[in-house]
């Protein structure tokens, strides 16, 4: 009944422990079926040759071969690795810039503010449209600007060398209301005192956002790239909307290589292994990410 | 005298100076600020103009900024070249049941992680916590093969392919980025007060449903906007799962748009308007919610 009589919840399996267990019942199926068991599953289907029409044949590592050999597959891997390395910082570097300007006080910044999320909330599909559009050969929005200074006329998204950077234009549009957000709520932590401080010192403006804002804001730095650098392993939308890879592959990308051979033509070994090997890439790229923290992350 | 008199006179204009300066700079930074979100915008409004115009305005060289007359007919004409209303309806619906599968099933695993004692608690969230950084793309083959043997009374291939029930079942099976959300708010929600409730004689459950839910209502409500934003523009799981052309969610439905109607820019224009319109209403309306969320899981993880 009374106070004590509470802390009595704490063993193994106390009143708390079966509470805990009611209330973690949905999470812990959907951790069986859908997240953590599917992972091993992968694991297991990507050992095997299977249609889904027919039973299963077990083939060992034969699609990890496969794959490594696959001209298409190395494509893919080359076109995530360039979407990442330059999306990522390039993506950073103007949210961080944008979010310092954007961190101040007068009327009308938050219609402003409103302008930079907007591309966040609304669909790749309908985005990827309208960018189809203005990357459109004939007469799309961009060859009329370009144009306009006397530069030809590109294929922006059939032009194998214009078109991932094209791609990457798009998607940092698209993302950098979500960094400038997290940015912005990082800058607001940051106690006045200490900018008020130092601009009584005379510190320059771009000294002050080296040595003091920058350094107070790797955590929400380092929190963005995570955010970001999983999320580049995982682009489709816009390559499934904006330039479907055919006919030179120029755009491939590994998540669009999973879908084609696991839902296009049914090779659901060979998908499952494109599949861990992207875990492994992302898992390796995460943990060296957060082993870097230690050296230029400060935590308060 | 007189020299000390100068020096503040010289001090005195230099700290004008500096003032206006500031000004300056702060007046470029505006400019600057306010040509940079036009160029974030400038992409809806070649949207909202194209959408208007007839196909030879469209291909008008040099592009003309606005239509000579806007074609409102666009829009009906999009509506009915497919079944929009039905696509419409199903990513209301979807959007929906993922919402509040999430708000139950989040709230639930949060509420057991931050309020209750239990063996195996700190290991258990942080299996969830790298269930968030694995690429959902590695469960998308396991989980196809799932719902491909599990049976389905009503649908007419006997399992769960071809209909919507994998776009929303699995939102009543908790998610880690809910979840985690939800913990960090919860955590900040004084001990003493559940306490108190449960000298009162309350159990778990009640103290769940009235101390942490209704304390819980902004967080709830970020969780319920990012859910239904995030099922609303879904397009690899509808595009996987939905065969019929009547079960299409907005997303897959433009997708098949975009295919039959290739190069007819004011029709697709307007498909890709209507279906952004009602994001961008939710977001005006729920900017607080939005930023609240990104900021939340942002800075204190």
């Amino acid at each position: 009944m009374g106070g004590p009589a509470t802390k009595r919840g704490r063993g193994p399996l106390g009143s708390e422990g079966r509470w805990a267990l009611a209330f973690l019942a949905p999470t812990l199926i959907g951790l069986a079926v859908l997240s953590a068991g599917p992972i091993l599953a992968t694991l297991a289907i990507s050992l095997t040759k299977w249609d889904l029409l027919t039973a299963p044949t077990f083939t060992g590592l034969d699609n990890y071969a496969a794959l490594l050999t696959d001209d298409r597959f190395l494509k893919a891997l080359r076109n995530t690795f360039f979407y990442t390395i330059v999306s990522v910082p390039l993506g950073l570097a103007i949210a961080l810039g944008l979010a310092v300007a954007l961190n101040q006080a007068f009327r009308g910044i938050a219609w402003i503010r409103t302008a930079y999320f907007l591309p966040v909330v609304t669909s790749t599909i309908a985005i990827a449209l309208v960018w189809q559009w203005i990357y459109s050969a004939d007469s799309g929005l961009l060859n009329q600007v370009t144009g306009f200074f006397g530069i030809p006329a590109q294929k922006w998204l059939s032009n194998p060398t214009l078109a991932m950077p094209s791609i990457i234009a798009m998607s940092i549009w698209q993302g950098l209301g979500v960094n400038i957000i997290i940015f912005l709520a990082g800058l607001q932590a940051i106690p006045s005192e200490v900018l008020d401080a130092a601009s009584v010192d005379g510190a320059a403006a771009w000294a002050r956002f080296r040595r003091i804002t920058v350094p107070l804001l790797t955590p929400a730095i380092f929190f963005t790239g995570v955010l970001s650098l999983i999320g580049s392993f995982q682009v489709f939308d816009q390559v499934f909307v904006l330039a479907k890879p055919k006919p030179t592959d120029a755009t491939i990308t590994v998540v669009y290589f999973i879908y084609e051979s696991g839902f296009k033509f049914f090779k659901m070994g060979y998908a499952s292994a494109a599949s861990w090997i992207l875990f492994i890439i992302v898992a390796v790229f995460t943990a060296v990410y957060f082993q870097s923290q230690r050296r230029w992350v400060y935590y308060q | 005298m007189s020299t000390a008199a100068a020096v503040a006179a010289e001090e005195e204009r230099a700290l004008r100076l500096g003032r206006r300066i500031r000004t300056i700079r702060k007046g470029i930074l505006i400019g600057l600020l306010i040509a940079g979100g036009l160029l974030m915008v400038a992409p809806f409004l070649w949207m909202i103009s194209t959408s208007l115009k007839t196909r030879a305005e469209v291909f008008a060289v040099p592009p003309t900024l606005f239509p000579k007359v806007a074609q409102w007919h666009n829009y009906p004409d999009m509506w009915n070249a497919l079944p929009f209303t039905n696509f419409f309806i199903n990513s209301l619906k979807l959007a929906s049941l993922n919402t509040i599968g999430q708000l139950i099933s989040c709230s639930m695993a949060a509420f057991a992680f931050s309020a209750l004692r239990f063996r195996f608690r700190e290991p258990l969230f942080g299996l969830l916590l790298v269930t968030l950084i694995i690429p959902f793309q590695v469960v998308l083959v396991p989980n196809f093969i799932l719902y491909r043997f599990l049976p389905h009374p009503l649908s007419s291939s006997g399992n769960w392919i071809g209909t919507q029930e994998p776009l929303w079942v699995g939102a009543f099976l908790g998610g880690a980025f809910g979840t985690f959300l939800l913990r960090q708010f919860f955590l900040a929600i004084p001990r003493e007060l559940a306490d108190a409730a449960r000298v009162d004689g309350a159990n778990p459950w009640q103290i769940y449903r009235h101390v942490y839910i209704p304390l819980s209502k902004p967080v709830l409500a970020t969780l319920a906007i990012f859910t239904f934003m995030w099922s609303w523009n879904d397009l690899i799981d509808p595009v996987i799962y939905l065969r019929d052309i009547d079960t299409l969610t907005l997303t897959a439905g433009l997708s098949l748009f975009q295919g039959q109607y290739v190069g007819r820019w004011p029709l697709l224009m307007a498909g890709a308007l209507v279906s952004v319109i009602p994001m961008i209403i939710l977001f005006v309306l729920a900017q607080r919610h939005f930023v609240r969320g990104i900021a939340l899981t942002g800075i204190k993880g």
